[in-house]
């Protein structure tokens, strides 16, 4: 006992920094695209998500943390380490990353593609005849037209690099002068260009290699000496990462003159470049040299999900999930019926997505729904709920929206839709002052004959019907009266009005979460200590909360079993002797972006289960709208239970977090190969009985007759 | 108020007998305007479940600070208030309410502007608010006690005080024998002993001790009057933020409490900031202007009172105008009668009054007879029925003042005692009963000025009642001791009375007396004599 006291678990030396953690689970995705027992096409997306996700984290945290440079601010993150060395330590692992993706790219993939018939050529010179003169024509018609070349003298000063652009440079001479020029590769064409497709199999290359071709074109009155391409990142991000403290905010604003605006924070450039391009460049755009990423293949490689999408490999791809109907949902009659007999609790992408999207049709329609409210943070661009919700106003029902419009990258796309309900006759929430709302919570509000009843659906993911076929997601529709009580206070609060003077099922962030989080850490940890069965099962996206973790830490000093099925960065480090020996940490990447929120306490056997919304981080706890919700109906506690479990048996996709900080493979030796997702990708099915499912079932049951019921 | 018993909605269901019967349902909503914030609820009433609450919405705005500061509302404060008026009227036609009730208490009672902005909402929102006098408030609060708690007959089974804590006043309720029987209005609410304390505040080293001395003052008048000879056993508390203050006190969430465990944790709690108070009772920041004074208040109140058990319920007006309601529209039963608190406690008034009670109980008696004699077509009901009576307790009140004027003496004591459960409407049409019981009935532009016709009309029924059944006891001896009432022909109304004494007196004082009787209903009264012999 006394040990445990004397630990302080706040101690930097038992965290992780976030952004290095990070980088260790975009090695995790990298290492799926690695993986031959996928389909190569899949492996080809898994490769192209590790470099978008890369390019946003550089856009978001890395420039965050330049401004903190150029700030003049110092404080230690989680781990002790200033912002200058995690820059430092984040340009190490990030250069060792890149040179990994296109090892596998160039060594692995590429061989691979072409033993299977797409032959993606790295340079202009590998083109046969034939494919030359068509790429040439290809040139003249479309390309060339849509080029503006930059040449760069005394008198024409260095051009505006776009952002994220892909662009080439050029070596120029006239004469004994050499001049440098440049030019974007548009945007608006495919970056992907097909040569020819034979019995040989397909032929493409990138647009890039066209330009570089034909760049003497441009030129008229030089000659290029050598062309090659470059692509910068800036930080143009004008708004502050809503994690770092507000004395960075102010910190910031008063250094603002000294902030310089779009500054290039990362440059690729062809490892070949000629030095003197790439002095040039270095001069003009202001990089300094360990920013500056040589890359040896095509640069961006986001551009292998356009090739993934290329006609013809289907048998290379793993075939698209059909998600299965949800059981409850199958039978006669209206959504409403069916939740009062019980709450329904859904699990996407294995079940569909339907009954929430019909939850609000219904609603729309029903003519006993008296009011709709919803929260929508990210929606997918034709969405049917928004339809639902317009026609819900349309029809007379009072429709309540809290629109998010800080949620990252999909700021435009809300604002349009949202005008739109608000011409429906919908009343329109945007968002709340310093806090962005990101609960998921549906409350239909409906007059029955036996007086008002409330049906809420509750989930871990966002509205959105596209995404719910990718990410796995729970949800939950109930009737039950004190959830219902319980959301209308939240829209209550939610539109401005005094908090309720109680909660009984929900527990929201900003303002309580964080408190019942700790105390159902601490009432573990207490039982542990009085020898009770003590056991901790949480799945989220990501762990920072410093304040969590120590907890957590106390709890496993305590004696309890905690394990954490973590994706994304996780600040916590297992088997620090004293600290974290109880702790394990999985991460689980698959087929299907892991996103479920879902929390199991074992309170003494009697245990507790939540889901929802937050991951433990300081901004989900702290800034943001969230809600954890219970799990309270014995069968459905089953089934989630039986889905952590499942999830915690996983042998191939969970790796799982070594001492020394790295994300390792299981051992199979003496184990069955076990992919979680597969499990439940059956299992959806399953569920479903024969007669619902045709595919599944070849015996036709012929319609009883009425004697028969 | 109007009832909207059309607004029922029945509905079938078949009990366990396989009988099929009809639950009246409807939805209602309740708006109440306080001194610090503005909530509206909305109940479903049914006859199978009580009383549910839906919704609950509250938004702050301090009307207070205006009306006890500088005695009217500002500008800016009557725009939030039609604001927010506006929204709750969305949100109950979100629910298709089918009746409600909005009630502003003394921070809009006690401005002088209140027509305007009365007129304002109405034309803004299309709200009526009524505008609540402190009994009628007080009464409400009073009713959402007695019907949330099961167990009230048996707590006010024992010496029994409620104390309603405002804003604005602090209302005292005594019960005796499970009927209220005083009720006092102290003019230290928690706002206004803010706003009032706020000019020297910052020149008092301990506020706390400055509300003490304020409240004790505010106290003594009381506690000489009514607590005497007093205990109290239970302390029913009303107020804000105590049922949290219960709640971070106790481990049970009941409301209930003993006094000492409140007593320590109020000496531990004076210690504390208003901010560290707010975070301690999980409130919302917005309350840590009031929280301090409110104790103070509460501990003070609790030591004056020296009761032995506290409950503080959680309470709001808007759940008395809920109950109150489904009352009326008789989707629920009384749990406790009300009405037998108003006699009780017009009983005791009377007592102070030295009323002789012989009489007004003979007179009583007559009375009602006389009232349920001419019912077919008097076009009164229960209530004014309870009126009668009140007035015939307290009819003779004012001789306690002087003989000269004894019926405007009257009138000012029935205008200035307080009987909680009657509106301020009520207590006119009784004190004005009492008045012309002896004085000659004025024409209507009179009372132009504060009267509808209707409550003219009531009056005068009323009085002429009362006149007749105080004739009838004329000689103070209750000589008569039983009456007959016979009404025939739709327009003559005969009392037989039997006594075994001459009654001379009376007959002649009632044949003089009847005439205003005759003039107010248009039915002519025959007075006939039965001399008996009592049998002993």
């Amino acid at each position: 006992m006394k040990t445990e006291e004397q630990l302080n678990f706040n101690d930097p030396k038992y965290y992780r920094n976030r952004e290095l953690s990070w980088l260790d689970f975009n090695a995790h995705v990298l290492y799926e695209a690695r993986d031959k027992s996928l389909p190569l096409f899949e492996r080809l997306k898994f490769l192209s998500i590790t470099a978008s996700n890369l390019d946003e984290f550089f856009m978001i945290r890395v420039a965050s943390l330049k401004d903190m440079v150029h700030a003049g601010y110092t404080k230690k993150d989680i781990a002790g380490l200033s912002p200058q060395e995690q820059l430092d330590r984040i340009s190490v692992k990030t250069h060792e990353m890149i040179k990994l993706q296109y090892n596998t790219y160039n060594r692995s993939l590429v061989p691979l593609l072409s033993t299977n018939g797409l032959h993606v050529l790295a340079s202009h010179e590998e083109m046969t005849d034939e494919q030359k003169e068509f790429a040439d024509q290809y040139f003249q018609d479309f390309v060339y037209p849509v080029l503006t070349p930059m040449a760069v003298d005394s008198s024409r000063p260095f051009p505006l690099i776009r952002n994220k652009t892909l662009n080439i440079c050029a070596l120029l001479e006239k004469g004994k002068e050499t001049d440098m020029a440049t030019v974007q590769v548009p945007g608006v064409l495919p970056r992907i260009v097909t040569l020819s497709q034979d019995d040989n199999g397909t032929t493409v290359i990138l647009l890039e290699e066209l330009i570089k071709r034909n760049i003497q074109q441009l030129f008229m009155n030089y000659r290029v000496v050598s062309a090659y391409a470059y692509r910068i990142m800036r930080n143009a991000d004008l708004t502050i990462e809503e994690d770092e403290a507000a004395d960075l905010l102010k910190e910031i604003q008063k250094q603002l003159k000294k902030r310089q605006w779009g500054e290039v924070i990362r440059l690729e450039v062809d490892e070949n470049m000629d030095k003197r391009l790439l002095k040039w460049l270095r001069r003009e755009l202001h990089v300094r040299e360990e920013d500056i990423y040589k890359i040896a293949g095509p640069l961006d490689l986001t551009v292998l999900m356009k090739m993934y999408g290329l006609e013809g490999f289907e048998h290379l791809k793993t075939p698209p999930f059909q998600p299965a109907p949800v059981p409850e949902m199958i039978e006669e009659g209206d959504i409403f019926s069916k939740i009062r007999k019980g709450d329904i609790l859904l699990h996407h992408p294995y079940q569909t997505f339907d009954p929430v999207v019909d939850f609000v049709r219904e609603s729309a329609r029903d003519p006993q729904v008296l009011a709709i409210k919803q929260t929508l943070y990210r929606v997918s661009g034709n969405s049917p709920i928004i339809k639902a919700l317009a026609e819900a106003a349309e029809n007379g029902k009072q429709v309540s929206v809290l629109v998010e419009l800080k949620a990252r990258f999909d700021e435009e796309n809300n604002i349009v839709w949202a005008k739109m309900l608000e011409k429906a006759g919908c009343h329109v929430i945007y968002g709340l002052v310093g806090l962005k709302t990101h609960s998921k919570i549906t409350l239909v509000v409906r007059r029955e004959e036996e007086g008002i009843r409330r049906y809420v659906h509750l989930g871990t993911g966002n509205y959105n019907d596209s995404t719910a076929k990718l990410y796995t997601d729970m949800g939950l529709l109930t009737c039950a009266q004190a959830i219902g009580e319980d959301a209308t206070a939240v829209f209550n609060m939610l539109s401005g009005y005094s908090e309720p003077p109680s909660w009984k099922k929900l527990h929201l962030a900003p303002l309580w979460l964080r408190d019942t989080l700790v105390r159902l850490i601490r009432r573990e940890a207490e039982n542990a200590r009085n020898k009770k069965p003590a056991h901790i099962i949480a799945k989220m996206n990501s762990l920072c909360d410093r304040e969590i973790i120590a907890e957590l830490y106390a709890a496993s000093a305590a004696g309890v079993k905690i394990e954490l099925i973590v994706r994304g960065i996780c600040c916590l480090k297992t088997g620090i002797p004293g600290v974290s020996e109880n702790i394990t940490v999985r991460s689980i990447v698959g087929q299907f972006l892991e996103h479920s929120r879902i929390f199991y306490f074992e309170n003494a056997s009697a245990p507790k289960l939540f889901m929802g919304s937050a991951d433990w981080m300081p901004r989900n706890l702290d800034k943001r709208v969230e809600i954890m919700f219970p799990v309270e109906d014995p069968k459905l506690k089953e089934e989630v239970i039986h889905i952590l479990n499942v999830q915690l048996a996983d042998t191939v996709k969970a790796h799982i977090l070594s001492s020394d900080g790295v994300y390792e493979r299981q051992d199979l030796r003496g184990k069955q190969r076990f992919i979680s997702q597969e499990y439940f990708m059956q299992e959806a099915w399953q569920k479903v009985k024969p007669e619902d499912n045709p595919v599944k079932s070849r015996v036709f049951v012929p319609e009883m007759g009425v004697d028969d019921m | 108020m109007q009832l909207c018993i059309f607004f029922l909605r029945l509905f079938p269901v078949i009990d366990e007998k396989g009988i099929v019967q009809y639950v009246k349902l409807t939805t209602f909503a309740a708006i109440d305007i306080g001194a610090y914030e503005i909530a509206l609820k909305i109940f479903e009433l049914s006859s199978r479940n009580g009383i549910r609450e839906i919704d609950f919405v509250r938004q702050s705005i301090e009307l207070g600070v205006d009306t006890y500061g500088s005695g009217s509302l500002s500008f800016d404060t009557v725009r939030k208030l039609c604001r927010t008026l506006r929204e709750f009227k969305s949100i109950m036609d979100g629910y298709q309410v089918e009746a409600y009730r909005a009630c502003a208490k003394s921070a809009l009672r006690e401005t002088s502007n209140l027509l305007f902005i009365l007129e304002q909402i109405r034309d803004r929102t299309g709200l009526e608010v009524e505008v609540l006098s402190n009994s009628e408030h007080r009464f409400l609060s009073y009713k959402s006690v007695a019907y949330q708690e099961n167990d009230f007959v048996k707590i006010i089974e024992k010496p029994t005080a409620i104390v309603d804590v405002g804003e604005g006043s602090v209302q005292i309720s005594l019960f005796d024998k499970e009927c209220l029987v005083t009720t006092q209005n102290i003019r230290i609410g928690s706002m206004r002993i803010r706003e009032l304390l706020s000019a020297f505040e910052d020149r008092a080293p301990n506020l706390g001790k400055l509300i003490e001395e304020l409240v004790a003052g505010e106290f003594s008048a009381f506690r000489r009057l009514h607590l005497k000879d007093r205990e109290t056993k239970n302390l029913i508390l009303i107020g804000n933020f105590l049922p949290n203050m219960l709640r971070t006190a106790s481990d049970e969430d009941t409301g209930y409490i003993a006094r000492e465990r409140l007593d320590s944790c109020f000496a531990k709690w004076r210690e504390k900031s208003p901010e560290e108070l707010v975070e301690i009772f999980s409130l919302p920041a917005e309350n840590a202007m009031l929280i301090l004074q409110s104790m103070i208040l509460y501990q003070r109140i609790i030591q004056e009172m020296n009761p032995d058990n506290i409950w503080a319920p959680a309470l709001f007006v808007c759940d008395g105008l809920a109950y109150d309601f489904a009352e009326r529209a008789k989707v629920i039963k009384k749990s406790h009668n009300f009405e037998n608190d108003i006699l009780a406690a017009v009983k005791t008034i009377a007592k102070r009054y030295q009323c002789n009670k012989n009489h007004y109980q003979m007179v009583g008696q007559l009375a009602i007879q006389i009232f349920d004699g001419v019912r077919k077509v008097h076009g009164m009901d229960k209530r004014h029925r309870l009126l009668l009576q009140l007035a015939v307790m307290l009819h003779s009140c004012g001789y306690y003042i002087s003989f000269l004027n004894s019926s405007e003496c009257a009138y000012n004591i029935v205008m200035s005692t307080e009987v909680i459960g009657l509106s301020h409407m009520e207590r006119e049409i009784v004190a004005n009963t009492v008045r012309y019981n002896t004085e000659d009935f004025p024409s209507y532009e009179y009372f132009a000025d504060r009267l509808e016709k209707e409550q003219y009309l009531i009056i005068a029924k009323l009085a002429s009642i009362l006149r007749l059944a105080d004739a009838l006891d004329s000689s103070h001896r209750q000589k008569c001791f039983a009456m007959k009432t016979a009404f025939r022909d739709g327009d003559t109304l005969a009392l037989t009375l039997s006594s075994a004494e001459d009654m001379t007196l009376e007959l002649g004082m009632a044949q003089s007396r009847k005439r205003f009787f005759e003039d107010v209903f248009g039915i002519s009264v025959l007075l006939k004599y039965k001399k008996v012999v009592r049998e002993k």
